[in-house]
């Protein structure tokens, strides 16, 4: 620690113009210097390459035959993709994965941390056993999910039966075109509920106990001091975990290709998981660099919005 | 909470809070003790019904996880005399022997390089870029941090597609540099927008006293500022530290044979007669415990990088 | 509403951004509706126009 109480006294004493002042010339080099690694390595590893997508995207360029004669075909690509019906529905699959994962996560995390911010003993240590299967990786453990869905023997359907007498092996949960979907709803609020709790909890700590107090005064019930203070003063930070998880699970792909790998057909065929099949099976490198445009000009459009909500509430 | 008011909770209701919040914390370890658990597991007991809560635990998921092994016949078996080592034991119960250590390790070992090297890179190059942020006038400051932040929000597979093109053109697919490189990239917003938020709640006036002082710019960063910021520095490291560590979609993509991290690897270890689920288990729990026992550590660090700094102090 | 109009004729940054911010809802939505084609058809449209706007109006005073 920086304890010394003569700098700190010299530091009072010195005039903000004369310590401009020292700051002086050099400083722009400095600032440079210290600046200038950092863009230059995300231009070359992520501006460099998404001018590239951009241009690959005019084209039909195709990774598995590069002596074809490539041909520049203009907005040919983009039109393909916004007029297909297989596109279309791979991403009405990850709207359904989105809307529900979204809403399961914001009831359940704002409930939680509600319940924690009741301060009871030791909540600071169940709080971190709740965020344990963020911090882990997905992939790992989506794999791991698979052998809890497992029809007869995983324990997920012993559950079920435990809970609803159904018999565990009359149905599969990552098998069935019924049951995939929800199957990838389940591991991902499992999963990311924790992540919407501690955004919560930060929400419902930022709110001054005075406005309560004064609430007591004026005789609110709790229910009034619910939904006139507490929602509303909660609300900027809820709406920051709906963007992230948002744009989170709109780009999804780890998770879900290790539960399901986007089959039974194409139920859980996320944008991501259809991307990387145009990408990396099909090698249809032109076509699937037009859809990672789309995608891009999205969550870069979402991100945009997600940076004036983050503001707003650091502003707080 | 020494004093008392109107709006601390009751006991009653402390203890409501309490109960559901044990319960619900209880239903989403279970998945995670599973794991932890199958990896002791026999096979047998593995796929047992209705699933096995105690069992007697076993190495064998350990033993398959690290070596491969070969199956013989009976008079073949017998010619080679008694096993001497408790796992050759293990295996000679299934009529098989080892032949060598099986691919886990180096690809754990892949994962330690890359995690470790990548977030060296991303913090040291995150903290010099976060103080100019923080202290000096940068032309675009505001345009140059949304584009630093935009990065991390990019999805994965879309980048992929010119980075492999690239890395084939530069001899960097599938090399341990090119994976930390890549990491380096996507952390470094992440490292950049937590540690400006850290240094920017440092007090000017240290520096500014030390400058008077004698010191230069170099020295006064170097000796008062990055002191100060060593917590914030570490908590960013650890946060770099886990999305390596758990990185799927590029080292899926843009590694396969000697650069292979853990994550792409565990999903593919099978065994004799289908999937080794103690084996897979075992390679899982290996991996995430680190994470778990880190998390448990330093949970009162880890909250502000969690919600991307969206939370002070 | 008023505020919102004369902050657009005189290009503050505040009511732009609330266009462009609706425009890229707008987009998001269009794009993962299960209604109409022609939304998913256009819904890149909107989206790009919404996501430049951002950048641009973000530029404008307060």
């Amino acid at each position: 620690m920086m304890s010394d109480p003569v700098v700190h006294r010299v530091a009072a004493a010195t005039p903000p113009r004369l310590a401009h002042r020292i700051r002086g010339l050099s400083d722009r080099t400095i600032a440079w210097l210290f600046v200038a690694p950092t863009i230059f390595l995300l231009l070359a590893v992520n501006i460099f390459p998404l001018i590239w997508t951009i241009r690959l995207s005019l084209t039909n360029f195709r990774t598995n035959r590069p002596n074809n004669e490539v041909e520049f075909v203009g907005i040919e690509n983009y039109r393909r993709i916004l007029t297909d019906e297989d596109t279309w529905t791979s991403l009405q699959a990850t709207a359904h994965f989105l809307i529900w994962t979204i809403l399961l996560q914001v009831l359940i995390g704002f409930a939680l941390a509600y319940l924690i911010n009741k301060k009871f003993r030791g909540n600071d240590l169940w709080t971190t056993l709740i965020v344990l299967p963020m911090m882990l990786s997905p992939a790992v453990v989506g794999n791991f999910w698979t052998f809890l869905y497992q029809p007869q023997i995983g324990l997920f359907n012993y559950f079920v039966q435990f809970l609803t007498g159904a018999d565990p092996a009359s149905f599969s949960m990552i098998g069935e075109v019924r049951l995939a979907p929800w199957s990838i709803v389940i591991v991902d609020t499992w999963m990311w509920t924790p992540f919407v709790m501690l955004i919560c909890l930060a929400g419902l700590r930022s709110i001054p106990a005075s406005l309560y107090e004064a609430a007591e005064c004026d005789r609110a019930s709790k229910w009034r001091q619910f939904w006139t203070i507490t929602i509303p003063m909660a609300l900027p930070f809820l709406m920051l975990a709906v963007l992230f998880r948002g744009i989170e699970n709109f780009k999804m792909f780890d998770l879900v290709v290790q539960l399901t790998g986007g089959g039974p057909g194409s139920t859980t065929l996320l944008t991501s998981i259809d991307l990387k099949r145009e990408a990396f099976e099909k090698w249809r490198t032109g076509y699937a660099s037009a859809y990672a445009v789309i995608l891009f000009v999205t969550v870069f459009g979402l991100a945009s919005i997600y940076v004036k909500a983050l503001n707003k509430v650091k502003d707080r | 909470m020494s004093s008392y008011s109107i709006t601390e909770p009751s006991v009653r209701q402390k203890w409501i809070a309490g109960i559901l919040v044990v319960g619900y914390a209880i239903l989403t370890l279970i998945p995670l003790i599973w794991i932890i658990a199958t990896g002791f597991k026999t096979p047998s007991d593995a796929i047992a019904y209705p699933p096995k809560v105690l069992f007697s635990p076993s190495l064998e998921g350990y033993v398959n996880l690290f070596t491969s092994r070969t199956r013989l016949a009976p008079e073949d078996l017998a010619a080679l005399g008694e096993p001497t080592t408790w796992y050759d034991r293990i295996v000679r119960g299934y009529d098989m022997v080892i032949t060598g250590p099986s691919r886990y390790g180096e690809r754990f070992m892949n994962s330690v390089v890359i995690g470790f090297g990548s977030t060296f890179l991303s913090v040291f190059l995150g903290t010099i870029a976060a103080y100019a942020f923080s202290r000096f006038k940068v032309p675009l400051k505001d345009d140059l941090l949304f584009f630093i932040l935009s990065t991390r929000m990019m999805p994965p597979i879309a980048v992929a597609i010119p980075i492999f093109l690239m890395y084939r053109e530069l001899g960097l697919n599938d090399t341990q540099l090119g994976m930390i490189l890549l990491y380096t990239a996507v952390n470094l917003s992440l490292s950049v927008w937590l540690l400006k938020g850290f240094i920017d709640e440092i007090p000017v006036e240290y520096e500014e006293a030390a400058l008077i002082d004698g010191y230069t710019r170099f020295q006064a960063f170097y000796k008062v500022v990055l002191p100060q910021a060593a917590t914030g520095i570490a908590s960013t490291a650890i946060f770099c530290l886990i999305f390596a560590w758990n990185e799927y979609a590029f080292a899926a993509l843009l590694t396969s044979g000697t650069a292979q991290t853990a994550p792409p690897f565990i999903p593919t270890i099978i065994g004799a007669g289908g999937k080794d689920w103690p084996a897979v288990a075992a390679g899982a729990t290996l991996f995430l415990v680190p994470i778990m026992v880190f998390t448990i550590l330093l949970r009162k660090h880890l909250l502000r990088g969690i919600t991307f700094g969206a939370v002070r102090k | 509403m008023s505020n919102f109009i004369n902050g657009l004729l005189r290009l503050r940054r505040g009511p732009w951004e609330m266009v462009a911010t609706i425009l890229i809802a707008c987009g998001v939505v269009m794009l993962m509706q299960p209604f109409a084609m022609v939304l998913f058809t256009y819904s890149f449209l909107v989206t790009l126009v919404g996501t430049v706007m951002f950048i641009i109006v973000s530029h404008f005073p307060e």
